[in-house]
């Protein structure tokens, strides 16, 4: 098996990287990029810890193949932060106390951020619908939900939502 | 988990496809969202030595109405099946069907309608790790001689858990499969060999192509049991169609149940003591209900994850709400 030249559009960067064609885009984006955001946790498409955008839509990168990448938009949790500056979903996240061990939370925003592209102001029955495929071990998903539904409305929901930046 | 090495081949077009299987035949396998794939050469399941992927293929995408069928390409993504108004209206159990499949993650770049009805049979015994299995002797499955499912069973009792396939085969539909020598469709009640091991009468070189789904002026409804919301393979599923008279009688009903056998069960038996009977007649949509699960619960064998006597019961339950919903849209 050869290696082969692909070049991935990651984060607005356009980056060239050798891949054998049995390297998933998680692989790729793990341990020859350094975007250890995505994370595997069942390698087989069921948990959404490894969910990354292509062209706007959530993908589970650990079944997608790296040279199947090329030609594509790919958005990582690193590129939802402007710098240090975090993005309404992030913070909303953190200030609802959304985040207890960490490992769902990169797959569980970059779901979240595809559906607040498309609804901004989900209820909680959209953003259930559109979390469903990410699982999560720790926190009993409330707070993730409150934390997405109140994202476009910080002002008066819940006593965790702060009146914005 | 890493995928096994293989050679990757992209073709650009339908008719390089076809050319490159029938050079390949059983040494290559087709990759269209690889969400079944992947994950069983992840497993250790199967390792071709040649994937020929349909990226290109965007010929094989599409949903259109022709001649009163409603066509539709076997590389067609679910998320589009699922957003289209003409499935919603005149195919409603397919469209019902697609939006439980796997999670909004999975419909959009990675499932494929094909994929779904091509999916391998599953059985929580045989669908393990490499590591899980090296513990024990092989199944029937995985080239061995015992069945983990049913004892003494002389042969493989894996379980068809397609959502897809299920309602497309209440709704009657056919498929196209192409291969260098030409084309054949195939009546997809017709499509399974019964066998858990090679479910599909289908050769190595054959591609499938197209579903073609007939617009009978009918209602269709689909309903699924699993255990979360999402990602769960069906534990019961049952298709149902309903064809009525401008009486509100039933001409003609096709009652399918999923997830209990080797293939999706249409129950022809059960489905015509239907006919003449009234769209709001609760007791015969009972009746049926209980007769599918007697007729299906001698396919199933313990293999998905729930016990046999909740499963059973649960098949005459999603047969009655899917005739009662389909009734339902009826009457709109």
């Amino acid at each position: 098996m050869e290696k082969i030249l692909i070049t991935l559009n990651i984060n607005g960067q356009s980056c060239e990287v050798m891949v054998y064609p049995n390297d998933t885009l998680l692989e790729v984006l793990r341990d020859e990029l350094d975007l250890t955001g995505s994370k595997e946790s069942c390698g087989e498409g069921a948990c959404g810890s490894c969910t990354v955008h292509m062209d706007g839509k959530p993908v589970r990168s650990c079944l997608t193949l790296a040279l199947e990448a090329q030609g594509v938009t790919i958005t990582t949790v690193e590129g939802l932060a402007n710098g240090d500056d975090l993005s309404d979903l992030q913070q909303s996240f953190i200030d609802h106390g959304a985040v207890q061990c960490g490992f769902c939370t990169p797959g569980m925003l970059m779901s979240a951020d595809a559906l607040l592209k498309n609804n901004p102001r989900p209820d909680k029955k959209s953003v259930r619908k559109a979390l469903a495929g990410n699982i999560c071990r720790c926190t009993g998903y409330t707070k993730i939900v409150e934390a997405v539904a109140h994202t476009g409305n910080p002002k008066d929901h819940c006593p965790d939502c702060k009146p914005g930046k | 988990m890493r995928l096994p090495r293989f050679k990757y081949l992209g073709p650009e077009t339908l008719d390089q496809a076809l050319d490159l299987l029938n050079t390949h035949k059983d040494d290559a396998k087709i990759l269209a969202g690889g969400t079944d794939l992947l994950v069983r050469m992840k497993k250790g399941l199967l390792k071709p030595n040649i994937l020929i992927s349909l990226k290109a293929l965007n010929e094989l995408s599409y949903i259109k109405k022709q001649d009163g069928y409603i066509k539709i390409g076997a590389r067609t993504p679910l998320a589009d099946i699922i957003a289209s108004d003409l499935i919603q209206k005149e195919a409603r159990a397919l469209f019902q069907a697609c939006e439980k499949i796997g999670a909004i993650t999975i419909q959009h770049y990675r499932g494929t309608i094909g994929g779904n009805i091509l999916q391998d049979n599953r059985c929580h015994h045989y669908n393990q790790s490499d590591f899980h299995r090296s513990g024990r002797q092989a199944c029937h499955k995985d080239g061995g001689k015992i069945c983990y499912a049913r004892e003494e069973a002389d042969r493989c009792n894996s379980t068809c858990q397609s959502d897809g396939a299920t309602a497309l085969m209440a709704l009657g539909a056919n498929i196209t499969l192409e291969s260098k020598g030409g084309q054949r469709t195939v009546d997809l009640a017709n499509f399974y060999t019964t066998d858990g091991i090679m479910p599909f009468a289908m050769e190595s070189h054959e591609l499938l192509k197209e579903i073609i789904i007939p617009l009978h002026g009918a209602q269709s409804a689909y309903q699924k049991l699993a255990y979360r919301s999402a990602i769960d393979y069906p534990i019961v599923c049952a298709g149902v169609l309903l064809k009525h008279s401008l009486k509100k009688e039933i001409e003609e009903a096709r009652i399918v149940v999923g997830a209990m056998g080797r293939s999706p069960l249409f129950l022809a038996q059960v489905s015509s003591s239907l006919k003449g009977k009234k769209l709001n007649d609760t007791i015969a949509f009972k009746k049926a209900a209980d007769a599918s699960m007697d007729s299906s619960a001698t396919f199933a064998v313990h293999n998905v994850g729930a016990t046999l006597d909740y499963r059973c019961a649960m098949v005459s339950q999603m047969v009655f709400q899917a005739l009662e919903q389909a009734a339902k849209y009826i009457k709109r």
